[in-house]
């Protein structure tokens, strides 16, 4: 069972939230503060925390950059009631990977608690499994039914961040990111050109298929 | 009278015109003396006859010197320091309508910049305390709605012999209730900061198309759910305007278009670039809005129709059109009944 720690100073709150991950088979722990949250982590091992901002004493920014501090692996998801951009970036900055606006939807929560995870077991596992496929980030080697595909450097960067996050669209230029030494028009075109060679490539696999969303984009759909 | 008080040393009391007709009166005294003794004649009976004289010379020069310096205090800094005392005196006392005119048209000196910015400051509060009072007539009814919605199927949640599909239906209803009231909140604040404080733009160069991509992606979900059709045809376009305050008009456009379309219905975006401007369309095949009520949607808490007045707060395209304003953009709607919506948002073109 995952375990969550839930750092918020609203008593209600955090024990809604403790209650859905519960039901949600997530073992969940609530804490009001910061520091009980430290005294939390000392004796546990935590798979994602879930922090507020604005809290007595030490804020969440702080908090979250003591934890990178300590583990760069640990998730950490911000549940605040700030929207402002300021107050994103400086999350983002501070080493957090994931940002909800209060009031937040509960079922969402549960789905991007699980998408966290599970970019965090690729991220520290270095490995990407769907099905019969397997990519691995450190050789840069792709296998369909035991068998090597050959993927281009750039094929590989491309798959697997479309598989890293099932189901989410990404733009052109978003993909682009892998091809910072290309201009925008051309890139965009690459991608293109690259989406098409890796479907050939994958004519054969039947666990996930490339999508073209409506002249917007590309996203990887697992069967 | 407790602030006239604190003034001890005030910059107009007769003290002050005592010393400066005492310092003239030296000055002059010197000025005599020095023209005398330049003359070098000896000071004989003439002189001491022509003293009195010459005293009363000195009072006449001291006197016409201080009353004139008294005179111009008095126009050129009494009168605009009193008008600016009376008036933060007013506005401490919690009178926002308070403005000082300016004592001339022409001239800009210190006081007129005092003026001014004071004038700016007593707007600034005005602005506030109107919103603050329109915002409670207008507001309460749109809050307490689903508040009641929320408080009533709460109540009615706790009765023991409810079917489990009852309270199935009964939680949904709140969770619902409860999300809107919380979309209500979000627009509300920040409407309320666009409206009433000065905007500052974060002005800079960027990739307009991609925004409308990126933003359009994220109502994936609503357009599958509801079987929407999408038709995209972005150019490639950059704009120099502030991102973020133009993600908001995205994303309320965006959300009114899905929130108007039903399913099988046809959303589409294009940005074209048309002359000096880049030109975006959201279109949308929903219900259309009637001629009569035309750009009155821009309006806070109007909703085109009643029978939608569920669906959204009222103050989305309010919050549209006050960005795309602070932008220096335009923004106008085509529409029938029945046919649909386009909504065009026209932004000047980064040289």
């Amino acid at each position: 069972m995952m375990k969550i720690l839930v750092v918020e100073d609203d008593r209600e709150l955090n024990r809604a939230v403790c209650s859905y991950l519960l039901q949600n088979n997530y073992e969940a722990v609530g804490v009001l503060g910061v520091n009980e949250a430290y005294d939390a982590m000392y004796g546990k091992f935590f798979d994602l925390i879930i922090s507020d901002i604005m809290m007595s004493g030490i804020d969440g920014f702080e908090f979250a950059q003591t934890v990178r501090g300590i583990n760069q692996e640990i998730p950490i998801l911000f549940m605040t009631a700030r929207d402002d951009l300021a107050s994103k970036q400086r999350g983002y900055r501070a080493g957090i990977d994931d940002y909800m606006v209060k009031p937040i939807d509960l079922d969402e929560l549960v789905l991007r608690i699980g998408a966290l995870l599970r970019r965090a077991k690729i991220a520290s596992s270095k490995k990407l499994e769907v099905g019969d496929f397997t990519m691995n980030a450190e050789e840069n080697t792709a296998y369909l039914k035991g068998e090597e595909v050959s993927l281009t450097a750039r094929e590989f960067n491309l798959l697997y961040k479309l598989l890293s996050y099932p189901k989410k669209a990404f733009t052109r230029t978003q993909l682009m990111d892998e091809f910072w030494d290309i201009d925008s028009s051309a890139g965009s075109r690459a991608v293109d050109v690259y989406m098409t060679k890796l479907r050939e490539k994958l004519t054969d696999c039947e666990d996930f298929e490339i999508v073209t969303v409506r002249g917007l984009g590309y996203k990887a759909v697992l069967k | 009278m407790k602030e006239r008080k604190k003034i001890r040393h005030s910059l107009f009391s007769v003290w002050g015109y005592l010393i400066f007709f005492l310092t003239i009166s030296f000055l002059v005294t010197c000025s005599f003396l020095v023209f005398i003794l330049t003359l070098e004649i000896e000071l004989g009976e003439e002189i001491r006859r022509s003293a009195i004289l010459t005293f009363i010379n000195v009072m006449a020069l001291s006197l016409i010197c201080a009353v004139i310096d008294g005179l111009r205090r008095k126009y050129t800094v009494e009168r605009p320091v009193k008008r600016i005392l009376d008036a933060t005196r007013k506005l401490t006392d919690g009178d926002f309508s308070v403005r000082i005119e300016h004592l001339k048209a022409e001239s800009r000196n210190e006081f007129d910049m005092i003026i001014s910015n004071f004038n700016k400051m007593a707007e600034e509060f005005s602005g506030i305390e109107t919103l603050r009072t329109d915002f409670i007539a207008n507001i309460s009814h749109e809050l307490k709605t689903p508040l009641s919605v929320i408080q009533n199927y709460a109540t009615i949640l706790q009765a023991p012999e409810l079917t489990e599909e009852k309270r199935l239906e009964h939680a949904k209803t709140i969770a619902n209730a409860s999300r809107k009231l919380s979309e209500l909140i979000t627009n509300i604040l920040k409407l309320n900061k666009l409206e009433n404080q000065q905007i500052f733009p974060n002005t800079k160069e960027y990739d307009l198309s991609e925004q409308l991509r990126e933003c359009l992606l994220t109502f994936e979900s609503t357009w599958e759910t509801n079987s929407i059709d999408i038709k995209t045809d972005i150019d490639d376009v950059t704009v120099c305007a502030d991102e973020e305050l133009l993600s908001l008009v995205w994303n309320n456009l965006f959300s009114n278009a899905f929130k108007f379309t039903g399913g099988g219905g046809i959303v589409s975006v294009s940005l074209k670039e048309v002359g000096d401007f880049s030109v975006i369309k959201v279109t949308d095949s929903g219900i259309g809005i009637p001629p009569e009520i035309g750009n009155r949607i821009f309006e806070k808490f109007y909703q085109g129709d009643n029978s939608h007045a569920t669906e959204g707060n009222g103050l989305g395209l309010s919050l549209v059109k006050r960005v795309v304003t602070i932008i220096g953009g335009e923004i106008s709607v085509e529409s029938g009944v029945g046919h649909g919506s386009t909504f065009i948002v026209k932004l000047r073109r980064s040289e």
